[in-house]
């Protein structure tokens, strides 16, 4: 029927009254690594637990390979999964957790002793092999955690907020670590985190979850550069949302009216807006500029407060209507007492602008 | 911290002389105990007229005196079993389970701890009496496992509630069957509870006195009714003598367990 590798048809998820999985359906190929990204309660450790089996979906289906994985329990799915908590088996060594799932399918000896090995030197703790889980490092823990998840070459690997717990050195450097391995896997991973830049950093497509539902699903680029909705806008990166009258548009260009009275066109439309309706405006902070350039939209602010943060600046600006608005230029684009406090234009390409219903 | 015993100045001195005399108070009996049991003279004077070791002699030559400490340590090990198989079950209930009147089956459970030894022992020697079980070595484990629940149910259902139930899943996406999950990961992880468990129900019947008297019989008596009967009957330093055996083989499980423990938290 299909070419997905893994799909999740009509997922639904009904705890009494509360609906945690609206519907979700989705078809995942064979390497990649998806993310569902979403804040919590948004239903996407839920659908991850129903793909694991330690939750009985209300209805719907979860298909691997066009089989269907419902009626399997959990410890014969053959699932790979790291949890959000610490869960090596304390009292056993490393090499003996990793060697845990291989025991338990009745591996010969040498066959488990060599694939020990090979997971070890995969997240780089061939040294660790006789310690004890306590003697680790939360980070060094959620490595081995990955290592014993992948040690029976599982098809699937679950990975539900791995890195919460880390703080955001060490998670970095395990983001990168996981992208090696995905690399050198081509082990397909669904991940699930709060986290958007962890999402946009590691994933090939991002799934973003709103009360069960997917919102949108796309790679980190679609997500950032072409969100469907205000919701999506808001979540991924950083946005300014103004208030405009919708005009017309025109093959998806719109022309709105700002609340100071000025007429910005060529902006993106998403969906159809009727003349005079209520909208929002959505600017990356990043996308304005200090000077001109070519076909920039013009916006009238007061300049409120400059902060210097690296290649960046942060601006916090004023704008005619009174709403403080973020703006992010680099830093080369001008000193920083050339615009404190000041009433001056700022410029926008109207293309890198999104029109959402308000 | 507001009372840092390093700041407290004078209280210092009063709080260790209070300790001192609080601990004295509770060992002063034993230690009387002890040293009479080594003492010379027939009718346990003190201080004793001369040391000797020959009620110890006495102690292990009669045969009787042999006979209830090895049904004591019978019946005390069937119990730690009992209790600890029961409680192990129990607690996965108690700290597990999402069913109606978990908190009244808890309290039920605990009970024998509260209620008063002698009511206990009342009511279960009539049960037993109609049963055919008073003075069946299964009717004292019985009775005693019962006493010893809430010991062994305690250490297991805290060291269950320390245990993160993730680590259980994890051993289960990993392939192990729900059961496997249990007995090759949760049970050793909560094994210092459970090595409590074994030895606090083992003591708990080690010692009991009160429900032994009802269930004993001439032929199956414990340590603690034989000792409580001789004193009845003849008062003998002999008593002293097992007494501080009794004594002896608690407080060295107490150090064996406290060592264990250490040596297991590593």
């Amino acid at each position: 029927m299909t070419q997905a590798f893994l799909s999740i048809r009509k997922l639904h998820k009904a705890f009494g009254a509360f609906t945690a999985v609206h519907d979700v359906t989705l078809d995942i190929p064979k390497g990649e690594f998806l993310t569902f990204l979403g804040p919590s309660g948004s239903g996407k450790s839920t659908t991850l637990y129903a793909i694991a089996g330690f939750q009985d979906p209300t209805s719907g289906d979860v298909l691997l390979q066009d089989k269907s994985l419902l009626s399997v329990p959990s410890h014969k799915r053959n699932i790979g999964m790291v949890f959000q908590r610490y869960t090596l088996f304390p009292h056993l060594s490393v090499a003996e957790n990793v060697a845990f799932p291989l025991r338990v399918r009745r591996r010969p000896e040498a066959e488990v002793k060599r694939k020990v090995a090979d997971m070890l030197s995969l997240v780089r703790l061939e040294n660790f092999a006789e310690r004890l889980p306590a003697a680790l490092s939360g980070g060094q823990q959620q490595r081995v955690a990955l290592a014993r998840a992948l040690a029976y070459d599982p098809p699937i690997l679950l990975m539900d907020e791995p890195l919460s717990a880390l703080d955001k050195k060490l998670r970095e450097e395990i983001q990168a670590e996981i992208r090696r391995i995905h690399r050198e896997t081509g082990v397909t991973i669904l991940y699930v985190t709060h986290d958007q830049e962890e999402a946009l950093h590691l994933s090939d497509r991002i799934a973003l979850f709103r009360d069960g539902r997917i919102e949108q699903i796309g790679t980190g680029e679609d997500l950032y550069l072409r969100p469907a909705t205000d919701f999506v806008a808001g979540f991924i990166g950083n946005s300014n949302f103004l208030a405009a009258e919708h005009l017309e548009t025109v093959d998806g260009a719109a022309t709105v009216r700002l609340a100071d009275g000025s007429l910005v066109s060529g902006i993106n439309a998403n969906g159809s807006f009727q003349r005079g309706q209520k909208t929002r405006l959505m600017i990356r902070p990043e996308a304005f500029r200090l000077d001109q350039g070519s076909n920039g939209a013009k916006l009238a602010v007061e300049i409120v407060d400059v902060a210097f943060y690296g290649e960046r600046r942060r601006i916090v600006a004023r704008t005619g209507a009174g709403q403080e608005i973020d703006i992010r230029p680099t830093s080369t684009a001008l000193a920083a007492q050339d615009v404190a406090s000041s009433h001056r234009p700022v410029f926008f390409d109207p293309g890198a602008a999104f029109l959402f219903p308000a | 911290m507001l009372l840092d015993y390093d700041r407290l100045g004078w209280l210092k001195v009063a709080l260790l002389g209070f300790t001192t005399l609080v601990a004295a108070f509770l060992l002063l009996p034993v230690v009387f105990i002890v040293l009479l049991s080594f003492g010379s003279s027939r009718w346990l004077a003190f201080p004793p007229p001369g040391w000797t070791l020959k009620w110890y002699q006495e102690l292990f030559a009669d045969p009787s005196w042999i006979e209830a400490a090895l049904t004591s340590a019978r019946i005390a090990t069937m119990t730690a079993i009992l209790a600890v198989a029961i409680g192990l079950v129990a607690s996965f209930a108690l700290v597990r389970g999402q069913f109606r009147g978990r908190e009244v089956l808890r309290g039920l459970l605990l009970t024998p701890m509260v209620l008063p030894v002698v009511v206990f022992a009342i009511a279960i020697y009539a049960f037993f009496l109609r049963l055919g079980l008073g003075g069946t070595t299964i009717g004292f484990v019985v009775a005693h496992t019962v006493l010893a629940l809430p010991f062994a149910i305690i250490p297991i259902a805290t060291a269950l509630e320390g245990f993160d139930k993730s680590i259980e899943d994890a051993a289960i996406v990993c392939g192990a069957s729900p059961l496997q999950a249990k007995l090759r990961i949760t049970l050793p992880s909560i094994r210092i509870g459970i090595f409590s468990a074994a030895i606090f129900s083992f003591l708990a019947s080690w010692d009991e006195v009160v429900v032994a008297i009802f269930m004993a019989s001439p032929t199956l008596q414990t340590l603690p009714v034989k000792i409580w009967g001789s004193l009845r009957s003849d008062l003998t330093p002999v008593i002293a003598a097992a007494s501080s055996l009794l004594v002896a083989l608690t407080l060295a499980l107490m150090i064996v367990t406290a060592l264990l423990r250490r040596k297991l938290q590593t």
